[in-house]
């Protein structure tokens, strides 16, 4: 009897273990299920983030090494919890600052992007894996973050930000970080963080450079008290033309993390006036001490001019993006395309074909019979430079005997530069050189690849 | 009286130079923030497509580009900072 009753407590002993096995595995499988992420196309309200009361003894543990610190605290450790932060920009910057958010246990954020991932994306955009190509930037960021930390409420939105959503979406974050890539939404941000009287934490980084400050800060000045006007758009370079090494858009991502942390957290942030400028070459930091806002600044001052969003990509007078837009600078018997190059090359008849990209792109890849010689030094008539283009022009003109004018194809990548050299080399053309006829190979070196040599690389 | 100071050009400053950083051996002082800048521009006509978009910086402090009258001493260091919009 008291055997069999000893036997039963037994065997229900380890049927309940089976059945809390059960349960936990049920309540993990859920909770995944429950991460897969939805996308948001437009901005919808959002709840409100709840403060927690007290950590969990689950949360004690993750968090311990830096709750052991007293800059944080467990105080520090609850503001995080409660604070929402919109990313503006999963790319380069806005990946390793998510990340480090994540981490660290920030209650809720907001992942913004219009793009989807890209090849030549993963080197510095962390985040996203090469499974991702083609997927949204904003889903897979989020889905990474989830992966690092499920108790962070992630909100991808696929989407670009516009006069029109900007401060709907802005006004439901704390505080907002500009990773973008491109000057009219960086003036967009601006100005939807101080009509909404957020602080804005805003990195930059551009070849083996960054930059950061902390705008809309505790009387510190706003974008536009720094910059007043924005940068004509023929002198700003982009990632896409002018290249990054990725671990510098790394590196002013966490530097962003840091500063976020410090005001979500209630320290502070230490770059509300100043511009803080990293130089990756000498491994160099150096910080400017800025002025405090500007009274006669067009949006924080005393009498803004601007006192609802306004049409940026007017304003600056450029696109909301970082890719390059295609120039139309000549007339159409200026121009050939890459199949009547193809039929120049095939009949070999005889032509000068001059390279006009820098020579770090031409050590890429370039057509073999090409001359380069960037448009920079046509520009600026550097005189070796133009010395060679005078000897190929008359050593073809030589060649070609009775013809007096001797044609001369111009390309480059995406065929905007082959259309500044054009109208360079008309102007030099009968003085500077030997008269010329001078074309632009419209489409340049990717259309060639994509139309003429699927072997030819792309970049 | 004049002062010796070190220009440092950063971003497309420094693409538009082509240098980094140069000497500065006699440059006049005290001299207006537009007399400063000017100065560069004499020397680094391509600069001019920075005008309005550049931080002018002495010593480490910004500097409006104006009539306010800067002192400079021999080593002081001038910063030119284009934004760079990247990320
Ligand atoms: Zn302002």
């Amino acid at each position: 009897m008291t055997d069999e009753v000893g036997y039963l407590k037994a065997q229900l002993e380890e049927k309940e273990k089976d059945i809390v096995a059960l349960k936990n595995k049920l309540a993990h499988l859920e909770k995944s299920n429950a991460s897969v992420l939805e996308l948001y196309e437009k901005v919808t309200p959002l709840t409100p983030l709840k403060a927690k009361a007290s950590l969990s003894n689950e949360d004690i543990m993750r968090y311990s090494r830096q709750l052991l610190l007293p800059e944080l605290g467990v105080q520090g450790q609850l503001n995080l919890s409660k604070t929402s932060v919109l990313v503006v920009g999963c790319g380069g910057l806005g990946c390793p600052l998510a990340q480090y958010l994540a981490a660290a246990g920030i209650g809720r954020l907001g992942l913004l992007d219009y793009d989807e991932v890209e090849l030549s994306n993963l080197h510095r955009q962390v985040l996203h894996g090469e499974e991702n190509q083609d997927q949204a930037k904003a889903l897979s960021a989020a889905n990474a973050i989830k992966r690092l930390n499920s108790t962070v409420e992630c909100i991808p939105y696929h989407l670009q930000l516009s006069s029109e959503n900007a401060l709907q979406l802005i006004q439901q974050y704390d505080i907002v970080a500009d990773c973008s890539d491109n000057v009219p939404t960086r003036y967009l941000v601006n100005d939807a963080c101080v009509l909404s009287g957020k602080p804005l934490v805003s990195a930059s980084a551009l070849r083996m450079e960054g930059q950061l400050t902390v705008y809309n800060y505790h009387g510190g000045p706003c974008y536009r008290c720094l910059y007043p006007v924005p940068p004509p758009s023929e002198t700003v370079t982009n990632c896409s033309d002018g290249g990054v090494l990725g671990v510098v858009p790394g590196i002013m991502g966490c530097f962003q993390a840091l500063e976020v942390l410090k005001i979500a957290s209630g320290q502070g942030s230490s770059c509300g006036q100043q511009l803080v400028m990293f130089d990756a070459q000498d491994a160099r930091f150096r910080s400017i001490k800025l002025r405090p806002k500007q009274a006669g600044c067009a949006v924080c001052g005393e009498n803004p001019s601007v006192t609802r969003l306004v049409d940026y990509e007017a304003f600056c007078g450029s696109a909301a993006t970082d890719k390059c837009r295609k120039l139309n600078l000549l007339s159409r018997d200026q121009r050939i395309t890459v199949q009547d190059y193809k039929s120049i090359m095939d009949t070999a008849e005889p032509h000068l074909l001059l390279d006009v990209r820098p020579l770090v792109e031409v050590d890429i890849c370039h057509l073999p019979t090409s001359l380069n010689i960037p448009l920079s030094s046509l520009e600026y008539r550097k005189s070796e430079h133009i010395q060679l283009l005078q000897e190929s022009i008359s050593q073809l003109k030589q060649q070609m005997e009775g013809d007096c004018r001797p044609p001369v194809y111009v390309i480059c990548k995406m065929g905007n530069d082959s259309q500044k050299a054009v109208q360079v080399m008309e102007k030099m053309s009968g003085s500077e050189v030997d008269s010329i006829t001078v074309k632009d190979i419209s489409g340049g070196l990717m259309a060639w690849a994509k139309r003429i040599d699927p072997t030819f690389p792309q970049y | 009286m004049t002062a010796q100071v070190t220009v440092l050009y950063f971003a497309k400053s420094a693409e538009l130079s082509g240098l980094k950083e140069e000497e500065l051996v006699a440059v006049p002082t005290p001299i207006s923030s537009q007399g400063l800048w000017s100065l560069l521009l004499q020397r680094h006509p391509r600069l001019c497509v920075l005008q309005h978009q550049v931080v002018l910086a002495v010593r480490q402090q910004y500097v409006a580009i104006g009539d306010e009258l800067v002192a400079l001493g021999d080593g002081d260091e001038v910063a030119v900072v284009p934004p760079l919009s990247g990320g």
